[in-house]
């Protein structure tokens, strides 16, 4: 944890340094805490998911739909020029939409997984399909945009010259923080990640945890979806398809163990808050979207070689002041 | 008589256990659909086209194959195959060559390479399989626009050596009015690869090591099976495959767009395979199968206009055949898992 | 002519912080069935994994087929002819059985090409040699566990072997099943194939070993003849201590209403028309072989895989068990048989697996975990049970074995259970641990608890329980009232009679 803090801080550090008078102009910060709240809540949900034992690679996808028809609700019911209250029903109507569709969609992902028994890697690569598929199929593969001024606040306006994207991205991390350390079902969602045959026995119903996992990854991915078609003022089928290996890169590097039971909200948000900072360097130093892709599949695999090595001296380590356990014999150990 | 016989005493009961029967009975059933009301779809001449169209993906769908065998997962493949294409075509413009050979070789090199990298990280540092694969998607694709280049080579730019391949023909018929329509030699190259790969897989100790690794990997790594050897070989593998139908994909459609092009279909091959009856967590699985897969999805895709249903709605049918093909395999397994059967008769 | 075939001289090894084997000594003689015994923490698990080749030793040496060995890799192991059969067996399940029988002989020969002929041939041969009669085409996944132990062991007749190690084999096996597998081992030993055996079942130890060497703590307590030693001689040679062994005695006159009853609960194949109560302060026995239904029976009363029909009545009432959760609330808990890897979160703290079952009476009023409430619950369990420890935070890994089982036990009593079902309570356990269970549940029992105990160990019933409940077939098909009345051995006749089987 405070490698990753240390981590940070000496990022900032460097960017502020290699890049004098850019990085640090208001400006710039202003754009990055109100670009990562959309990205950041995406990881938040791969992090539950991941934590739970599974994987969603239906995220993206499910923000996409959500966006699509969140933004064909708001163009196609607002004609332009409509008055106050009945815009604003409206687009209320567009965000409670957004969390009805996404909490859908984590529904199907979660009861596939646990009362069909598929696994999640396969459920929701094919879910992400599906959702997708949906998404262009209304489409036609086009963009929706331009939306009423007021509801773009959400994602552009600014609170006391915060951004208010942030402020959602913060109060929803506190929340999960919460929800997961201090809530009975938060702390089901680790066991089951950890070892579903011992919670099981511990009395915890592990389809109804599983379920629930993924709901909440869907809410957070629609909670997510709402933010971005209010920032970028539109949204289209395949947009932020980079999102999905970003927030496994920010999972990873936060400390998450892919095969579950661990990870931590304040770990990820360091890794959300690592990655924006170079995704920002990245775009002052004008790098092409080409070769930001491949720095953050690098980055991916970088990272897990690291924890390989870190995990092979841990090991060698915990052997200290141990006696071997062997209360039930354990082959070829 | 022999036969006969054998055909008579063949446990059919059996065939309802494996997964193959219900995909070639779903394909017979879809094929019978589309046939009414398309009769031309039973042609020859569309089989043939078929055959032709779905020879790329039934190549990448049999490398994907192998790696699910041996209990892993590779989603890069489609990067290497782009990246393995592209290399090809432009060194054969830049240098001015036109030639059919040098462009397999360096497109397989390409492919095995990039696959030995998969290999490397997979096998060395034991990364999981599927986080570890998506990451080198990023960087095979990021890398290749970034390095090598993004701009698009069209029809004009492409050597002719490509061209003919393309429309090779093992043997040409001619119809009616006299044009003629052949079947395209690239049914014959998948029909190589389907025999060395069944070959290797059956009858060579490093396809039994990948059956054992995909069953029991501690048991595998005990019996003496050099694991490390034989995942480099799956992945190199994959990448060879990939840079076969990197060419072949190349010159039938006779333009490479790096950027759009390959890399995106991951879903509809790892579908295809899926479908086919290959297990997720490895050890099962069958060539026939992949094939009746693929065979599957790329129906679906040639016919969906003709279902009265736009193009738009591709990706969506692969997702929920997906969806609900592997729900119903996996359920049926979970039944028989929570069954705790003590008796096989009633008390 | 030396009659040795394996000798271990002066043999050490350490692990950081631990001396798992200290100046071990240890000789195989040729064609001899020879056991390996001692408590967890021992160090059996390291000395065969030393004479397989498999860990290297830092000091002493090996000696086989007179063959001096400073260190042995696994490939002179084999060479040697010592085959090592692990607990989980070491199968392919996708493959079949003439594979798994054959590939390691091909392997061993280098063979890159696969002669499905030969591959049959060899496996063919090896299940004759053992005298077993299987399908070679069907699929390992397929067939039964003692099957695939005769597998396996026939795996190791294919390179060669002079001699078997096997590990705990007979932990999920029938009756019948281990009297198979010891007419193979008699057989192997009439070919001059020696069988090295670990096990932690004394009984077993007295039926077919000839020697046996025990160890204590790393260091090598001794070999004896079997035949010199009884049964609280091993024990106390394994222990260093005598380990008292008294009946539990139950007051009949403070009989009340019964705590729990079950009245004709079934479940389809599993068991049919159980009915039987038990009070407070009583510790029933239900035992009967493997396969007998009790286990099913446990688990349905867990709400594990629920019954189909009958009732369940706790303190008169009818409550409905359909999963854990019901049971936990209705005040049922259940001590899994693989308590380590079903009853611990092995990488998470100790607060956490204890807290894990009880987390809805840890709730403040906004429906968050108060980590007050839970400090203290967690150090009230922890003292209560003795867990030594110096963080409640760290992970139940870093527990000795002894203080794992006492931190499991922990977690379930602090639901406060009113019935505690025990499911193999002592298997695999120590003797010192053991003892302590007993104590703990007997403790138990006495302030009120009512307490199933599911063995198949007969003394350990016999000993520990008031009252016995024999199945067989998935029904109750005799009750021991007094405990004091019967001979284990009569008992044993009772659960195995043939007529159980076809009457019932």
């Amino acid at each position: 944890m405070w490698t990753l803090f240390i981590m940070m801080v000496a990022l900032s550090a460097i960017m502020s340094a290699a890049l004098p008078g850019k990085f640090l102009r208001l400006l710039n910060f202003q754009s990055m805490f109100s670009q990562f709240p959309e990205f950041g809540l995406l990881s938040i949900a791969m992090m539950v998911a991941m934590i739970s034992g599974g994987i969603d690679l239906s995220v993206v996808a499910i923000t996409n739909l959500t966006g699509v028809v969140s933004a064909l609700i708001l163009t196609r019911m607002i004609p332009a020029g409509m008055a106050g209250p009945q815009a604003f029903i409206i687009m209320a109507l567009a965000v409670v939409t957004a969390i009805v569709i996404s909490g859908l969609c984590g529904l199907l992902n979660g009861v596939v997984i646990s009362k069909f028994g598929v696994p999640p890697i396969l459920a929701t690569l094919g879910t992400q399909g599906l959702f997708l598929g949906i998404a262009i199929a209304i489409t036609e593969g086009h963009g929706i945009s331009t939306f009423p001024e007021k509801f773009l606040f959400i994602g552009s306006g600014m609170v006391g010259g915060i951004p208010m994207p942030f402020i959602i991205f913060v109060g929803v991390a506190v929340l999960i923080f919460l929800f997961m350390n201090k809530t009975k079902l938060g702390l089901s969602i680790y066991m089951v990640g950890s070892n579903p045959t011992v919670s099981r026995f511990a009395g915890i119903d592990n389809d109804n945890v599983l379920i629930k996992t993924y709901v909440v990854t869907g809410l957070l991915a629609g909670l997510s979806s709402v933010v971005m078609i209010s920032r970028v003022n539109s949204m289209r089928p395949g947009y932020g398809a980079a999102y999905l290996l970003q927030a496994i890169l920010v999972v990873i590097l936060g400390g998450v163990d892919p095969y579950g039971g661990f990870g931590s909200v304040l770990g990820v948000t360091m890794g959300i808050i690592i990655l924006q900072v170079l995704q920002s360097g990245f775009n002052i130093l004008s790098f092409s979207p080409f070769f930001k892709k491949f720095i953050w599949g690098m980055m991916l695999l970088v990272v897990m070689v690291i924890n390989f090595f870190v995990a092979k001296y841990q090991q060698r380590a915990k052997k200290l002041g141990t006696q071997p356990v062997e209360s039930v014999p354990s082959p070829g150990e | 008589m022999k036969l006969f016989d054998a055909v008579k005493t063949y446990d059919y009961r059996s065939l309802l256990k494996h997964n193959e029967t219900f995909v070639f009975f779903v394909l017979l059933g879809f094929s019978i659909v589309v046939t009414i009301i398309n009769p031309s779809f039973l042609s020859i001449e569309n089989l043939f086209d078929l055959a032709k169209s779905s020879a790329g993906m039934a190549i990448l769908a049999i490398g994907v194959f192998i790696v699910l065998l041996s209990g892993g997962i590779d989603v890069s493949f489609t990067a290497v195959a782009i990246s393995a294409q592209y290399i090809a075509v432009k060194t054969l413009i830049i240098l001015g060559i036109d030639n059919l050979a040098l462009a397999f070789l360096i497109s397989c090199s390409v492919g095995i390479a990039l696959g030995s990298i998969n290999a490397f990280l997979i096998s060395i540092f034991r990364l999981p399989t599927l986080i570890t694969t998506l990451g080198t998607l990023s960087v095979f694709h990021g890398g290749l626009l970034e390095f090598v280049g993004s701009t698009p080579f069209y029809s004009g730019q492409i050597p002719d050596c490509f061209k003919s391949f393309g429309l090779a023909q093992v043997f040409t018929l001619v119809r009616e009015d006299g044009t003629k329509f052949g079947l395209s030699l690239y049914v014959l190259i998948i029909l190589g690869i389907v025999v060395v790969t069944w070959i290797i897989l059956r009858y060579t100790m490093l396809g039994r090591g990948i059956y054992a690794i995909g069953g029991n990997r501690e048991a595998a790594e005990r019996a003496g099976f050099n694991i490390t050897r034989i995942q480099f070989f799956i992945y190199c593998y994959v990448g060879f495959l990939a840079g076969i139908m990197a060419i072949m994909h190349l010159a039938m459609i006779r333009y490479a767009t790096p950027t759009l092009s390959i890399v995106g279909t991951e879903l509809s091959v790892i579908a295809a395979v899926v479908l086919g009856g290959a297990r997720i967590t490895g050890g099962s699985g069958s060539i026939l199968g992949t094939l009746l897969g693929v065979a599957l999805i790329v129906a679906l895709q040639k016919n969906l206009v003709l279902m009265g249903l736009s193009s738009y709605w591709h990706q969506f049918l692969v997702g929920l055949i997906i969806i609900v093909g592997v729900s119903i395999t996996y359920y049926q397994s979970l039944r028989r898992s929570q069954q705790r059967v003590v008796f096989t008769e009633e008390l | 002519m030396n009659e040795n075939l394996l000798e271990i001289r002066n043999v050490s090894k350490a692990y950081v912080g631990v001396q798992a084997l200290d100046k071990v000594d240890m000789t195989i003689r040729k064609g001899e069935i020879h056991c390996l015994v001692g408590e967890n923490g021992s160090g059996k698990s390291t000395l065969i994994k030393v004479v397989a080749g498999v860990v290297r030793q830092d000091e002493g040496e090996i000696i086989i087929n007179e063959k001096l060995y400073r260190y042995l890799h696994a490939i002179d192991s084999i060479r040697e002819g010592v085959q090592i059969i692990y607990q989980d067996l070491s199968l392919f399940p996708n493959l079949t059985l003439a594979e798994n029988i054959s590939l390691n002989q091909e392997i061993e020969r280098s063979r890159k090409v696969i002669n499905w002929k030969d591959i049959k041939e060899i496996a063919r041969h090896a299940l004759d040699e053992i005298g077993e009669d299987l399908d070679l085409d069907e699929r390992v996944e397929n067939i039964s566990v003692a099957s695939k132990q005769l597998v396996a062991i026939s795996r190791a007749l294919t390179q060669d072997a002079k001699l078997i190690i096997m590990d705990e084999p007979t932990s999920s096996l029938t009756r019948d099943e281990i009297s198979r597998l010891f007419n193979v081992i008699t057989d192997l030993q009439k070919r001059g194939i020696s069988t090295l055996f670990v096990s932690h079942k004394l009984s077993e130890v007295f039926e077919i070993a000839e020697r046996v060497s025990i160890l204590r703590d790393g260091k090598m307590v001794g070999t004896f003849n079997t035949e010199d030693l009884d049964n609280d001689r091993l024990v106390y040679l394994m222990t260093g201590k005598k380990v008292e062994s008294t009946i539990y005695k139950f007051d009949e006159k403070k009989k009340k209403a019964p705590l729990v009853e079950v009245r004709n609960l079934s479940k389809s194949r599993n068991f049919k028309n159980i009915s039987f109560s038990v009070q407070e302060g009583e510790i029933v026995g239900i035992t009967g072989l493997l396969g007998s239904g009790r286990s099913e029976l446990a688990l349905a009363l867990f709400g594990m895989f629920p019954a189909d029909s009958g009732e369940i009545l706790l303190e008169g009432k009818s409550v409905s068990i359909e999963n854990t959760q019901d049971a936990i609330n209705a005040g049922i808990g259940y001590l899994p048989e693989d308590r380590l890897n079903q009853g611990l979160f092995i990488e998470h703290s100790i607060t956490r697996n204890i807290i894990v079952t009880i987390l809805e009476k840890l709730l403040n009023k906004f429906g968050f975990i108060s980590a007050k409430k839970r400090e203290e619950l967690v150090h009230k369990w922890v003292n209560r049970l003795k867990v030594k420890t110096p963080n409640v935070e760290s992970p139940a890994q870093s527990l000795s074995g002894g203080n794992q089982q006492r931190l499991v036990l922990a977690k379930w009593l602090a639901t406060n259970p009113r019935v505690f079902i025990l499911d193999g309570p002592t298997i695999g356990v120590d003797i010192a641990s053991k003892a302590t269970i007993h104590q703990i549940v007997r403790g138990l029992a006495e302030n009120g608890m009512g307490i199933i105990i599911i063995s198949d160990e007969i003394p350990e019933v016999l000993q520990n329980c008031n009252r016995v409940l024999v199945m067989a077939k998935g029904k109750i098909i005799h009750e021991v009232k007094d405990v004091t009345s019967v001979t284990e051995d009569e008992v044993f006749s009772i659960m195995s009679r043939k007529e159980a089987y076809e009457a019932v």
